[in-house]
């Protein structure tokens, strides 16, 4: 079974994206590019990428491509959201990050933009901009257990792959449980449950991003034009 | 001091009156009430009236808000097309009976209220339409009350009362940082706290096997919780169903103790509209 | 040796459950006709409009319609076991064959049918002791559903309010329905005996287009209320575009 490379928070830098192409066609087996959002930000005109995203060139991996936070804000926006706008960012970067994010994606984009989808179901895996949650659910090595074995029992996967914190991690529930005690009009009931075996995986963002095998379950944390490469090892 | 908290009262005036007079039996002064105050049954400005009348801390339910709003809930709370149909018949129904005021009452009711660390909602924390039912998954369960800053989290919505304790959970992870730290994997554990949901059941609704009213009564200094069942004038309320021009199968499902219309089968299922 | 037997008896007592096990356990082949059966004093027999034999049919691919004039005037096929099921109220006065309802007669010698035995629920021990009910009248009320397509969770919720008690008080409920994904059940309820049958027929239909096989509601009981029953149909068969996305999807 081939391999998935799993790349995010590119913000319209078309460099960092051919680097990333350059070193899949170099990197024999992988067959799958998954782009879990973050396609566009303010920083940069974002037009390049978000073409090459839709027409790639000869010999490059189609991108499969979801949106995330940034998307989501330029999508409501532009009106895409029904009554709700880029209120988040707003709130939190001020209106001239909205106008900035505005101006570095053409409007002609705004349909392919429109047509990305929240979330990839892949064998027993998530595939996710932040969560099950929302689009916003940033989650990293620090995150509250509980709150993942939360966004992980929502989905109904073993392995959920995250972007938003931009962080490259890996977070492995191995065990624990729960008591559970309920009382209702037909009596009381108990109830043990344990942890479930499952693993939320930070893939990273821009240069940083993370190839799968879901055949060994082995994944890797890359740095695009980095010759170091760590190895990190999945649960067989 | 022993507070009742009461839900889903679902325009049915009669239960209410009935768990009214059971609450003032007990001279318990103190009562919140978790919304969907109207939806289905005939008497949507008299209950909404004698809650305001009562003065009755409320929080907004998922017809509350969708009576004010227009529909918005999404096809998907719906379990199937009969349900749906039903449904929009009754919203119609309510929207063109209930006074401007009224339903300015509901658009004024929050989303929660909270006291000290008891938190009252319709449905979960996240959402008015989401069911926490008895049986769903423990930590997902715990993870509600624990996000929303709560010991103990009153809910409605499922229209089925319960007390629920999760306690004795712990959680073990192995934890590996990526290229920016590099270091290696470091395992932990953590003990989760002991939390509690208690579902109210329906006032107007009840879906647990016969025609009663259920509500709860908290005892805040003994912390016991005693689930109430209160019969009342179940034709009153059917007879008022058919004179008001509603559907007469609703009065046959009422009379029978079966719900208007069956809950949603995905019951973590999160209206995203 | 061929055998040519009559089955009689109330609505609802397993005249076809305990044909479709004769059929289904006779080596040879096999042929079947469902007679109309005559109103009883103040008792409607309810039309069965084709399901019994829709549903044999399906259960048998390879039965003999009786019905069927070029069949009755072909020579018999050699071990034909020939099964006639017919609606009767009342238990015959008689027994064995002098006991036969003289009407149904010339309608069985047109066919070419001599029974050999008969069998009639409630009297004779070699069926099935059913608790058939004592009625004193009885209301029918039918619907074709040919070309409707129902939504699977709303089906359910009608059949539950249909059986117990919401459209009137029904004695005997059945019907053949089609399914979005091509299936169709053969739904099966009496008062006498517990629960549902909900049994899917062996042919499926091509999804994307509205079946064209035979598809109907048969209902026996007291106070029916064909209208309130009619509405909930109309908010139960989903309208074109095939097949009905689900809204999960």
């Amino acid at each position: 079974m081939a391999r998935w490379a799993l790349i995010s928070g590119l913000r319209g830098d078309l460099e960092v994206y051919e680097a990333i192409q350059e070193e899949l066609r170099q990197t024999r087996r992988v067959d799958t590019l998954f782009v879990l959002g973050d396609v566009i930000g303010p920083a940069r005109n974002c037009d390049a990428l978000l073409s090459r995203l839709q027409q790639p060139r000869r010999g490059e991996l189609q991108p499969q491509c979801l949106f995330g936070w940034w998307e989501d804000q330029l999508l409501a926006e532009r009106g895409y959201r029904g009554g709700r706008r880029a209120d988040a960012l707003r709130l939190s970067q001020g209106e001239t990050a909205v106008d900035a994010l505005l101006q570095a994606v053409d409007p002609g984009h705004m349909g392919w933009l429109a047509e990305l989808q929240f979330g990839f179901i892949e064998l027993d895996c998530a595939l996710l901009h932040a969560s099950s949650a929302t689009v916003e659910d940033s989650l990293g090595p620090d995150s509250s257990p509980l709150l993942l074995l939360d966004r992980l029992t929502r989905m109904e996967v073993n392995r959920l792959f995250t972007a938003r914190s931009g962080q490259q991690f890996s977070i492995e529930l191995t065990g624990g449980g729960i008591e559970s005690q309920v009382r209702d009009l037909e009596g009381q009931r108990h109830q043990q449950q344990s942890v479930p075996k499952r693993q939320v995986i930070g893939i990273g963002a821009g240069v940083n991003y993370t190839i799968y095998d879901p055949g060994t379950d082995r994944f890797d944390f890359l740095t695009a034009g980095s010759r170091s490469q760590e190895r990190a090892r999945g649960f067989a | 001091m022993a507070h009742a908290v009461i839900s889903c009262l679902h325009a049915n005036h009669a239960a209410l009156e009935a768990v009214l007079a059971d609450i003032d039996q007990q001279g318990i002064d103190t009562i919140t009430c978790l919304g969907d105050l109207v939806g289905y049954g005939p008497q949507p400005n008299e209950v909404v009236e004698l809650i305001r009348q009562r003065a009755i801390p409320t929080c907004q339910g998922c017809w509350d808000e969708d009576i004010i709003e227009g529909l918005n809930a999404c096809d998907c709370s719906y379990p199937s097309q009969l349900a749906e149909r039903r449904g929009h018949l009754a919203h119609q129904w309510t929207a063109e009976q209930l006074s401007e005021e009224n339903k300015a009452f509901l658009a004024s009711l929050p989303m929660s209220l909270r006291r000290d660390r008891l938190l009252f909602v319709h449905g979960s924390p996240n959402s008015q339409h989401e069911y926490l039912l008895p049986n769903m998954d423990a930590f997902a369960a715990l993870e509600r009350v624990e996000t929303a800053g709560a010991d103990t989290l009153f809910c409605g919505h499922t229209h089925h009362p319960y007390v629920r304790e999760l306690r004795d959970g712990s959680i073990r992870v192995r934890v590996q940082e990526g290229v920016a730290s590099g270091g290696p994997s470091v395992e932990r554990e953590i003990n989760l706290p002991v939390r509690r949901i208690i579902n109210a059941g329906s006032v107007g609704e009840p879906r647990h096997g016969n025609t009663n009213a259920t509500y709860v009564v908290h005892d805040e200094a003994t912390d016991s919780v005693e689930i109430r069942e209160v019969t009342y004038d179940v034709e009153r309320t059917c007879r008022a169903i058919v004179e008001s021009g509603l559907p007469a199968i609703f009065a046959w499902r009422l009379r029978h103790g079966f719900e208007y219309a069956e809950r949603a089968d995905d019951a973590s299922h999160v209206c995203e509209r | 040796m061929s055998q040519t037997l009559l089955i009689s008896g109330p609505p609802g007592c397993g005249k076809t459950s305990w044909i479709l096990n004769r059929l289904q356990n006779h080596r040879g082949p096999c042929g079947y006709l469902r007679l109309a059966g005559y109103p009883d004093e103040g008792l409607a027999q309810a039309p069965d409009g084709g399901i019994d034999l829709a549903y044999l049919q399906d259960q048998c691919p390879r039965l003999l319609d009786l019905t069927d004039l070029d069949q009755a005037l072909a020579p018999r096929p050699e071990h034909l076991l020939a099964l006639i099921e017919l609606p009767q109220f009342q238990s015959p006065a008689e027994s064995g064959l002098g006991g036969v309802d003289r009407r149904v007669i010339p309608q069985l010698e047109a066919l070419h049918l001599r029974p050999d035995e008969h069998l009639h629920f409630g009297r004779d021990t070699a069926l099935p002791r059913q608790d058939t009910l004592d009625f004193s009248s009885l209301q029918a009320w039918q619907r074709n559903l040919a070309g409707s397509v129902w939504d699977p969770a709303s089906l359910s919720s009608f059949w539950f309010e249909l059986v117990n008690g919401a459209y009137g008080d029904v004695y005997r409920a059945k019907a053949l329905m089609n399914l979005p994904d091509g299936r169709a059940f053969f739904c099966n309820w009496m008062v006498s005996q517990e629960g549902s049958q909900f049994l899917p027929l062996q042919t499926i239909a091509p999804p994307d287009c509205r079946p064209e096989r035979l598809s109907r509601l048969v209902v026996q009981g007291k106070d029916l209320d064909p209208g309130a029953i009619e509405r909930t149909l109309a908010d139960c068969l989903l309208s074109e575009a095939l097949p009905h996305p689900s809204p999960a999807a």
